[in-house]
């Protein structure tokens, strides 16, 4: 225990010490503050240049057979973009074109019949969404004159064609919108964690048997508490390193809490439930063990430090696919489909599928115990396997071992 | 203390590479155990060092099975390597404090052995900034900083230069004064024979030879002459099959038995004109030669 102890304390100072890992905390730290303080900033540093600019809105030139025509495309395009200063096109269309190209107008709409027209602009921006805008107004605008000609007042044919539905939206179990975001966050940061940490545990020990600081090692210490205490330091770094990230993030969010206001998702990702959070530490810890545990046990194997990017394959894309199934399944809406159910309980995609099934779903509470308790069960398992091919590992130098030879060897260890 | 391996042997699949091997080792005295590449020794001090079990035989100290909880060993692995990327005294308190010493007591140990080994200006570097002889004084000191009980010392003086090799002579005499069971295991037959009392010859996964050092060369067969003269071409033609040239310059004569010696060195003083004559005693480089290559 005091050798473990001993272990622990060692690898952890080898993360805090490591100008990488301290750099990209500090990074995101960095990151997440300028996001966070964005709208702040934005709203001292942008107050005058932004009042400026709203009095002067962009043109948007209309252009028609008639001046009456014109005059009322005109009146309802300017309720229906209150962002543009609309006008009629004095001028022939070649002088539409030079005032577009020029800067001095926008857009126009140059209308060839009340249900037809072109649309110019300058630049045409991928989310311009002023023709479908323009197409619903002037839609209105035909079907309000042809009620007239048949004889309805204009009053009733406006009632008639602005009904409006109402409607409300009760959400008996997760609202999949407002969850998205975190669980994909979530999801998403286990999956960074996972793969980088585990890669440092695989190389981390093949570095030792490289140099041959092993033969010192393996004679000094118990291979268990070696790999247990590899294993649990590099799970308490990516741990701290998410725990400060995110605890920076929540930090930033409340005190700029008011300025992020309007702003749909990152409130419902500040706004997690704190029984998912703790699912979610559980799953991290878990999943973390689980691939840690694998990392370690390939790493021992590996004689030379450029083996450790095959050999680790294997894992890597076993875990790639199990995210790859739950982000389809996540913005495909399906988590809960056999897949999904299935992947909820295999231990090693379980951490991120049950946890989205969680986050986004309704799990009865004995599937996630259920699924908890065989991660447990193959977790340990795992561990005490890989500390086993770990010991027998480290001894193998030259070609990397085959599997069934290494698995034979640990048999009879 | 007595250190003693009974009846040690071990299996990797199916191949067999300690058979029944038995030696001991006295405190205040050095061990050799010598073998070829290949001949198991490596396996002999893993076993010892517990990093594997044996699948047969118990190892012995004072008559009761050792228990590795109790007795420290220090190791000086043949590979080298610590961690290159790594302070100096920050590694050595790592591995002091793995083998059960505080922090402090690590501390204060490494600093003695830091100043024994004229290291001390190296503390607070990073170890791939040191030379490689230098390198290996550290990792001695990752081997007896913790006070063992039994010292092994693989391939000691491979890469030392003579001064070095002097300070660690120096520093195993006094090792071995300190009443530990020091073990060397090394190819330089000169360094054995300086320190050794005891020695062990494996071969093929079996102890060929052991014993003590003094008995082995005094036991050995006295049956050959060696032989300086002015007239050596005269000797050999004389002599024919029996009689060689050795590398350093004299004669050696094969006599056909121990009997034979009085009567062979008569003639030879009677019929030549002879500068030296005497009985031959093998170094423990010959020994290790003749023993070490049987069964290959």
């Amino acid at each position: 225990m005091k050798q473990f102890k001993t272990i622990l304390a060692f690898e952890l100072k080898y993360y805090f010490k490591n100008k990488i890992f301290v750099g990209i905390t500090l990074f995101l730290v960095a990151l997440i503050a300028v996001l966070m303080f964005f709208p702040r900033a934005k709203e001292l540093l942008g107050k005058d240049t932004e009042d400026a600019k709203s009095e002067e809105a962009a043109v948007m030139l209309i252009a028609a057979g008639s001046s009456e025509d014109a005059d009322s495309v005109k009146t309802a395009f300017t309720s229906a973009f209150p962002d543009y200063e609309v006008r009629v096109a004095d001028g022939d269309l070649n002088s539409i074109k030079e005032q577009i190209t020029s800067g001095d107008a926008e857009c126009a709409f140059v209308m060839e019949s009340p249900a037809s027209y072109v649309y110019y602009v300058n630049n045409l921006s991928m989310y311009d969404g002023n023709t479908a805008i323009a197409d619903e107004v002037l839609r209105n605008l035909c079907q309000a004159n042809a009620m007239v000609e048949k004889g309805i007042s204009p009053d009733e044919a406006g009632s008639i064609l602005s009904v409006q539905i109402e409607h409300e939206t009760a959400s008996l179990g997760k609202d999949q919108m407002q969850n998205f975001f975190y669980t994909y966050i979530m999801i998403f940061a286990l999956y960074m964690v996972i793969l980088l940490y585990g890669q440092m545990v695989a190389t981390n020990v093949a570095t030792e048997k490289s140099s041959r600081a092993m033969e010192v090692l393996i004679t000094s210490a118990d291979p268990t508490s070696m790999m247990f205490g590899k294993v649990l330091a590099s799970c308490l770094a990516g741990l701290i390193q998410l725990i400060v990230v995110f605890g920076s993030g929540f930090l930033l969010f409340n005190l700029n809490k008011s300025y992020w206001a309007d702003n749909m998702v990152i409130n419902s990702i500040f706004d997690m439930p704190l029984s998912l959070l703790i699912y979610m530490l559980v799953f991290f810890i878990l999943g973390f063990f689980i691939y840690a545990f694998m990392f370690g046990a390939i790493g021992s194997t590996a004689s030379k430090l450029e083996d450790i990017n095959t050999s680790t394959m294997p894992v890597m894309l076993l875990f790639i696919i199990g995210f790859m199934v739950v982000v389809y399944s996540m913005s495909g809406g399906g988590v809960d489909s056999t897949l999904m159910k299935i992947c909820s309980f295999v231990p090693f995609t379980s951490p991120m599928a049950m946890f989205t099934r969680i986050a986004m779903s309704t799990v009865p509470f004995y599937e996630i115990a259920l699924s908890i308790a065989i991660l447990i069960l193959s977790t340990a398992g795992i561990g005490i396997l890989s500390a086993k091919i770990y010991r027998v590992g480290v001894l193998l130098y030259g070609t990397t071992p085959k599997i069934s030879s290494v698995l034979k060897s640990v048999l009879r260890a | 203390m007595k250190l003693e391996l009974r009846n040690i042997s071990k299996s990797f699949g199916e191949k067999e590479v300690l058979k029944y091997i038995s030696f001991s080792a006295e405190s205040g005295k050095a061990f050799g155990l010598l073998g070829r590449n290949g001949a198991g020794k490596t396996t002999t001090i893993r076993i010892l060092m517990h990093v594997f079990p044996a699948d047969n035989g118990a190892i012995f100290l004072d008559g009761k099975p050792m228990d590795r909880q109790e007795v420290q060993i220090g190791y000086l692995p043949e590979e080298r390597g610590l961690y290159p990327k790594k302070k100096i005294i920050d590694q050595l308190v790592y591995f002091s404090q793995l083998k059960g010493l505080s922090r402090a007591d690590a501390i204060r140990s490494i600093d003695y052995w830091l100043d024994r080994l004229k290291m001390t200006e190296y503390r607070n570097k990073r170890l791939d900034t040191l030379s490689k002889g230098n390198q290996q004084k550290i990792q001695l000191i990752t081997a007896i900083a913790h006070d063992p009980q039994i010292v092994i010392l693989d391939e000691p003086f491979s890469g030392l230069d003579p001064v070095n090799a002097m300070l660690l002579k120096d520093v195993v005499k006094e090792e071995i004064a300190k009443g530990k069971i020091v073990l060397f295991s090394s190819h330089q037959m000169s360094y054995i024979e300086e320190f050794c009392d005891s020695i062990a010859i494996l071969n093929g996964g079996q102890v060929v030879l052991r014993g003590d050092l003094h008995d082995i060369k005094r036991n050995y067969v006295r049956d050959r002459l060696i032989v300086r003269s002015e007239h050596m071409e005269k000797i050999l033609s004389d002599l024919g099959d029996c009689c060689d040239r050795r590398e350093e310059g004299d004669l050696i004569i094969r006599l056909a038995s121990t009997e034979d010696k009085q009567a062979m060195m008569r003639t030879l003083t009677e019929k030549y004109d002879i500068d030296e004559i005497k009985v031959f005693e093998p170094s423990l480089n010959d020994i290790f030669v003749e023993y070490a290559e049987q069964q290959n």
